[in-house]
């Protein structure tokens, strides 16, 4: 049944994504239309629901609590990109940042509900209790920062816009300044505490199994880094108000870092520690 | 139900005709009460606005009737002479009556196209109508559909969008930049007018604070005084600015006030919160290199007359989508009304029973042969008396439906006496 819930929250999904892209493409359209708000989010909530069910169920049918293989991992992350998109409608009213939010969860959830067999996640100690926290906070803060990067570059887009006189045409879809700039200043402060949590949950799993040596661990080491530079950036976004090209700028490094963490995580078989 | 619609506006007459026709909120009521007792109106309406006087009637439909003569009524209630008004009137009648309301009420006919003031004026002019007891049934039914397409144009078009005057252009593009203009600050530097109508449209908008610097302080008071705002002293301009979001110049200086400099200390005082500046002055107030400055944005009037430009040709785009809508709802209502119209049927109705009591009448003719040309009238009379004592029910449902708009009842006891639409008799 999981996989049905799945498919169900998949077709939403892209049904949320189908109302919300002529925001984009309808150069005419005002940026909140409240005809294209009336599908999107209605579908956003229902695909949101079907998705959480889904999740649930396939988790429970697989005896465990966590995202242990790679299907169960992306459907995790599609499904907090979909949250996202329903909180910054709550709290802003605008769907347009659905735009880029939307297909990514669509993206995310399809090939878990399309796609067959298993792909056991490469890392080992997965099975432990307190590992799905570690994993779902982590993703969290890597939603976070992604829609942290995407308002960034909305804003820098729009600053540009109203300082070219609005010139030329396109884009009208694209919310406030002052709205961009707090989603993207929000989120970062929202994922802030995720991505601690969750580092210092796998610290904890990993010291207890492998021991001190594990601190050596070259991408243990970039792990911190990047939970370093998001704490930098979030300091110097808020003790200097930087918005526009520069908070693009650190958002964009930011991200690169994080994705080297992910990918050596991922894709990296280099420990400096004997799995075990 | 006869529909007419006769009236002036801003395309047809000069403002010289028009204020001798518009008929004041106050004495709205009592000209519609004279026009609703005027010969041959069944219903009617009077939408007067600075930019138009119309009058929509539903008149007697009979052949017989004469229709009701709407020029004599503005001879008479206005006292004026056939020769001012007439060269600049126009008529419209059923079908084109109601695509013209419609327009009217979609801000289609507007002098702005697409200003949202006309439809509340359309239903101002309606709930005076209808207190007076001037819109009822047929009235009803036509002005409850015109408000329903209004707000489908308005719904489905970007006709009233975006902003077309200078002043609603500024405020449109504060709202670019901060989203809600609740909790903002505004500095007024100059006292023109431009600048004050700026600087009200964004009080409305939830402004929450007006600073005004002037040359002349006592001009800056008194300007201070009228939003409930703070003077600012003006050799004290530079260091109080940077606590305003959003800054109005329209000073006479030959130089500009601000610079890039400027620009640079108010940045850092607000911690890189934006600002926006409106310069209305000629020669500018602003440096346009401050504009350069990441986080100001400075607009001077030919960027906002630009802004308001192309806002407008983006409106006549919509118009022409919005004419779309107008033109299927009003076959829509023509259609409906068709539908609705009680007369043709009862009249059908009448003529189906009369052929048939005329045919029965026929075949027994040589069975009352034996009759005396007084009993023969006699059995005529009761036939005719039975049938109208048999269509009584059915004429009475046909036009309680009629009256209802029930469709459904019209079309099954239309389908009950086999009534096509093509047997009923036309207009």
């Amino acid at each position: 049944m999981q996989v049905l819930w799945l498919k169900i929250a998949v077709v939403l999904y892209g049904l949320a994504t189908l109302a919300v892209l002529p925001v984009a493409l309808y150069d005419r359209s005002q940026w909140d239309r409240p005809r294209w708000a009336s599908v999107a989010v209605p579908a956003a909530l229902a695909a949101v629901f079907f998705h959480f069910v889904s999740l649930v169920e396939m988790l429970n049918a697989a005896h465990h609590l966590l995202p242990v293989e790679v299907h169960e991992t992306r459907s995790l992350f599609g499904l907090i990109f979909g949250v996202t998109f329903l909180l910054v409608y709550w709290r802003y009213r605008t769907v347009s940042i659905g735009v880029f939010l939307l297909p990514i969860a669509f993206l995310l959830s399809l090939l878990p509900a399309f796609g067959h067999g298993h792909e056991e996640l490469s890392a080992p100690a997965v099975h432990g209790g307190w590992i799905f926290l570690h994993v779902a906070l982590l993703l969290a803060a890597y939603a976070a920062l992604a829609v942290s990067l995407i308002a960034s570059v909305l804003y820098l887009i729009e600053e540009r816009r109203l300082k070219s006189k609005y010139k030329g045409s396109g884009m009208r879809w694209v919310p406030p300044l002052e709205t961009l700039d707090q989603i993207a200043a929000k989120s970062l402060v929202l994922g802030f505490p995720c991505m601690t949590v969750g580092l210092m949950i796998g610290s904890f799993i990993a010291e207890a199994s492998i021991g001190a040596s594990f601190f050596f661990d070259p991408k243990v080491l970039l792990s911190f880094a990047m939970w370093g530079a998001y704490v930098a950036m979030i300091f110097i976004r808020q003790s200097a108000g930087l918005r526009g090209r520069r908070a693009v700028y650190l958002s964009s490094f930011v991200m690169v870092v994080v994705l080297a963490v992910w990918a050596a995580n991922h894709f990296s078989q280099v420990h400096r520690f004997p799995t075990p | 139900m006869k529909l007419v619609l006769l009236g002036i506006n801003h395309k047809t007459a000069p403002v010289e005709v028009r204020e001798r026709l518009a008929i004041p909120a106050s004495r709205l009521a009592d000209a519609t009460r004279t026009l609703l007792h005027h010969p041959g109106v069944r219903e009617g309406m009077i939408l007067s606005t600075c930019n138009r006087v119309e009058l929509l009637t539903s008149q007697d439909g009979g052949d017989e009737s004469q229709p009701a003569n709407l020029l004599a009524f503005l001879h008479q209630y206005f006292a004026l002479p056939p020769a001012t008004v007439e060269p600049h009137l126009y008529e419209y009648r059923e079908r084109e009556a109601v695509r013209h309301l419609f327009r009217v009420a979609s801000s289609l006919d507007s002098m702005v196209v697409g200003e949202p003031q006309i439809l509340g004026q359309v239903k101002s002019a309606y709930t005076v109508a209808r207190e007076v007891g001037a819109v009822q049934t047929e009235l009803e039914g036509l002005l409850q559909r015109t408000f329903a397409v209004a707000k489908k144009v308005r719904h489905e078009t970007q006709i009233g969008a975006s902003s077309v005057s200078i002043a609603s252009v500024a405020v449109e593009l504060a709202r670019k930049i901060f989203g809600s203009l609740d909790g903002k600050t505004v500095l007024l530097v100059g006292a023109g007018k431009m600048s004050e109508l700026a600087a009200r449209h964004l009080m409305e908008q939830g402004a929450a604070a007006v600073m005004v610097a002037n040359r002349t302080h006592e001009r800056a008071v008194h300007l201070a005084a009228q939003f409930a705002g703070t003077p600012v002293p003006f050799d004290q301009l530079y260091a109080q600015a940077a606590a305003a979001d959003i800054v109005i110049t329209s000073t006479g200086s030959s130089e500009p006030i601000f610079r890039r400099e400027h620009g640079r200390q108010f940045l850092q005082a607000r911690k890189n919160r934006p600002m926006f500046f409106i310069d209305i002055a000629v020669p500018r107030d602003v440096d346009p290199e401050m504009n350069r400055l990441e986080g100001i944005f400075v607009y001077d009037i030919d960027d906002l007359q630009s802004v308001a430009a192309s806002n407008m040709a983006e409106r006549s785009r919509e118009a022409q989508a919005a004419e779309k809508i107008v033109s299927r709802e009003v076959d829509r209502f023509q259609q409906r009304q068709q539908s609705l119209d009680a007369v043709g049927t009862v009249v059908a109705l009448q003529n189906s029973a009369e052929e048939m009591r005329a045919a029965e009448m026929l075949r027994i003719r040589s069975r009352l042969a034996g009759l005396t040309d007084e009993q023969a009238a006699a059995v005529d009379a009761l036939t005719r008396g039975l049938m109208k004592k048999f269509l009584h029910a059915p004429l009475s449902a046909v036009k309680q439906a009629a009256q209802e708009g029930d469709a459904e009842t019209l079309e099954a006891l239309r389908r009950s006496f086999r009534i096509d639409k093509d047997q009923e008799p036309g207009e």
